[in-house]
């Protein structure tokens, strides 16, 4: 759950790009790091080895001050992908507050994703996350290959409901705020549930993802063309 | 799980390396020759390092009243407030100013720079709130001293501060992804330390459930071959009585037939006690019966006992003994079933026409090597090393050419070990196979008090179960 400093009225939400390796996690950051405002959000930090594999972890702040005086940090994370760097990915994932799994679309990759998948479950248990309540969102990425599942064949990533799927070419920047902006929406509502951001925190829903999405370069994406956020 | 590096908020101080922060601000300060310091978010002050004020704030620093004012500034600079990214400028009561801007990190702050004392370049004269502090103030020494603190505009240093406060952020960036890099790299090894440790423990738990396991199938085959054996004793006993004409004559072909039984009831026999032998070595309960035993005559023994065999096979049977080998202290009994074991496996694998020969030497060590050396198939090398596992076979299939259990040879190792004496075996497929027990001829102390000989390794009667 979300670090809360109420004296300072401050929370920090966690959200980790969980997913097989070469699946695309690390390029959603590089794209929402082009596309946000660095007025609102930090560098990126990348450790990544030779071969541009990510060696531990990705990470990226994005922080905003609601009008009600509220401090909200995004810290968005990717977990490495290699089989090796299991205990990585776990304690990447402590703590988190939403999921994206991103998973490669073909066929062809089906087994491993549905592996990572588990895998993801299994290490969302192990700290103490309950994968049916957190918030998380499918991206199905690498749409634009040979030979790629349906959007609605999610039979085998599920965890107690089918999960909100998204579909993305991440490498064109496709689908990958439409991505972020689900995630949000989906932890704003959790976390209103459990800590009452719009009661407690006065920070209401429209008000917490404007504040995200106003700083998002949404030329050419879904939400210009819908006009979701201002 | 502990909470992780990646949860945790780090300040200014834990990012930055303190030598080196204080050497770029040493460098920043001689390149722009004005003071520089540096605060944690608390207040805490990291870096102090002035340039040209030295006389001027001393001179000053020495008046009741300059001092107290002196101390209201700083404390000003280094504590108020300071709202948004822009530098703020505050002036000093002596006519200086200082220029202070926020260092903010993934949007916290994380402390301030504080730029001066600088002399403004549109400063004309000593202002009265200096001249004023004391009746006794010298304008014209403190003009001088003032000298020495650098003139600048207020836009220039405006840009120094903002240039030097990015300059840090991009040090704490650094230093959060080494830190993070260095713990995390921590963290993920002791993870997956206790994620070994939890497999082991799962594993040894095994381990000891299939112990239990093998030690309840010993026990259950010790105590089936002793139940097998008493009424196979009796149909051996009752076969014999049957040919020695005890219950009346028979005729020829009941006569082949009762001795069929018998020599079938005796190989059962054989492999009952050999199944009893095993589960006595594995459960530690070989004791040695120790006596004095003549080895030529005890090698031309065991040779007599399989010569029939051997004469029926057409295979050549013969003794090699050295001349005046010396007496040995064994357990005959054990020793004797070690030699049998050896002889029936070359019978068996030794070809019609083909030539066994048994052999006893003195060997280095004051030792006493007793071979079995035969013409037969041999042994591929690759089972070399496991012939002498318990239910090895090395023709495991179930169309195997040759019969047994696959308990002779792990027995002959047991008993030979036992002694203190070790096997070795030599063998080239097609051209037979030559083993060899080397046996000391006492058996040492130490050995008998070790008691029971190590567990004998299963071929797979483990897994199979």
């Amino acid at each position: 759950m979300a670090q809360i400093n109420a004296e300072q009225r401050e929370i920090a939400i966690k959200v980790v790009y969980y997913g097989p390796a070469l699946s695309g996690k690390t390029t959603n950051l590089q794209q929402l790091f082009h596309r946000i405002d660095p007025k609102v959000r930090g560098r990126l930090m990348t450790l990544d080895t030779k071969d541009d594999r990510t060696l531990f972890f990705d990470l990226m702040p994005v922080f905003f001050r609601t009008g009600s005086g509220a401090k909200v940090k995004l810290k968005l994370f990717s977990v490495p992908g290699q089989v090796m760097h299991e205990s990585t990915r776990r304690i990447v994932l402590q703590g988190a507050d939403a999921v994206a799994f991103v998973a490669d679309s073909r066929r062809s990759e089906a087994e491993v994703t549905r592996s990572y998948w588990d895998n993801m479950l299994a290490n969302l248990e192990a700290n103490g996350l309950d994968p049916r309540a957190i918030p998380m969102v499918v991206q199905l990425n690498k749409r634009d290959l040979p030979d790629v599942r349906a959007m609605d064949e999610l039979a085998d990533l599920r965890a107690g409901r089918t999960p909100f799927a998204v579909p993305a070419v991440a490498v064109r920047g496709e689908g990958v705020v439409e991505t972020f902006h689900a995630l949000l929406s989906l932890t704003y509502r959790n976390l209103d549930a459990a800590l009452g951001l719009g009661r407690l925190w006065r920070v209401p829903e429209d008000e917490f993802l404007a504040q995200v999405f106003s700083h998002v370069d949404l030329r050419g994406t879904e939400l210009e063309r819908v006009g979701a956020t201002p | 799980m502990a909470p992780s590096v990646l949860q945790q908020e780090f300040g200014l101080a834990d990012l930055v390396d303190a030598k080196s922060l204080a050497d770029v601000c040493r460098s920043f300060s001689e390149l722009y020759r004005v003071g520089l310091k540096v605060f944690d978010a608390h207040g805490n002050k990291l870096v102090d390092v002035k340039v040209g004020n030295g006389d001027f704030c001393g001179y000053i620093w020495e008046k009741p009243q300059g001092r107290a004012q002196c101390i209201a500034t700083v404390g000003r600079v280094k504590g108020e407030p300071v709202a948004g990214e822009a530098p703020v400028t505050f002036q000093c009561f002596s006519g200086c100013r200082y220029v202070v801007t926020t260092l903010s990190y993934q949007g916290d702050p994380l402390g301030r720079v504080v730029f001066g004392p600088f002399v403004p370049d549109d400063l004309v004269e000593l202002p009265r709130t200096l001249t004023g502090i004391a009746p006794d103030f010298d304008p014209r020494r403190a003009g001088e001293s003032m000298r020495l603190i650098r003139r600048a505009p207020q836009r220039t240093a405006e840009q120094v501060v903002r240039h030097f406060g990015e300059t840090l952020e991009v040090l704490a960036f650094q230093g959060h992804k080494s830190l993070l890099t260095a713990r995390l790299h921590i963290e993920a090894v002791q993870e997956s330390y206790r994620e070994l440790q939890e497999k082991n423990r799962v594993l040894e738990a095994s381990l000891a459930k299939l112990r239990e396991l093998d030690r309840m199938k010993s026990n259950f085959i010790g105590t089936m071959s002793h139940e097998l054996r008493t009424p196979l004793t009796s149909v051996i006993g009752y076969s014999e009585m049957m040919l020695e004409g005890l219950g009346g004559p028979l005729t020829q072909e009941q006569k082949e037939y009762v001795s069929i039984i018998m020599e079938k009831g005796e190989n059962l026999l054989q492999l009952i006690t050999s199944i009893l032998d095993i589960t006595k070595i594995e459960a530690g309960r070989m004791r040695l019966v120790l006596s004095e035993i003549e080895v030529a005559q005890f090698v031309a023994d065991a040779a007599a006992t399989v010569l029939p065999q051997a004469r029926k096979k057409k295979i050549a049977l013969s003794c090699e003994v050295g001349r005046d080998l010396p007496r040995m202290v064994v357990d005959r009994e054990k020793l004797r079933q070690a030699l049998l074991n050896l002889l029936s496996n070359a019978l068996k694998f030794t070809p019609p026409g083909g030539e066994i020969v048994v052999s006893a030497q003195a060997a280095p060590d004051d030792r006493i090597a007793i071979g079995v050396r035969d013409t037969g198939i041999g042994i591929p090398e690759e089972h070399l090393g496991r012939i002498f596992d318990v239910f090895y076979q090395v023709d495991g299939s179930n169309t195997r050419e040759y019969g047994g259990a696959g308990l002779g040879l792990a027995i002959v190792k047991s008993f030979v070990e036992a002694h203190g004496g070790e096997v070795q075996v030599r063998s080239r497929p097609d051209h037979g196979a030559a083993f060899t027990l080397l046996l000391p001829r006492e058996v040492p102390a130490a050995t008998l008090r070790a008691g029971a000989p190590t567990p004998l390794p299963m071929a797979y009667a483990v897994s199979r179960s």
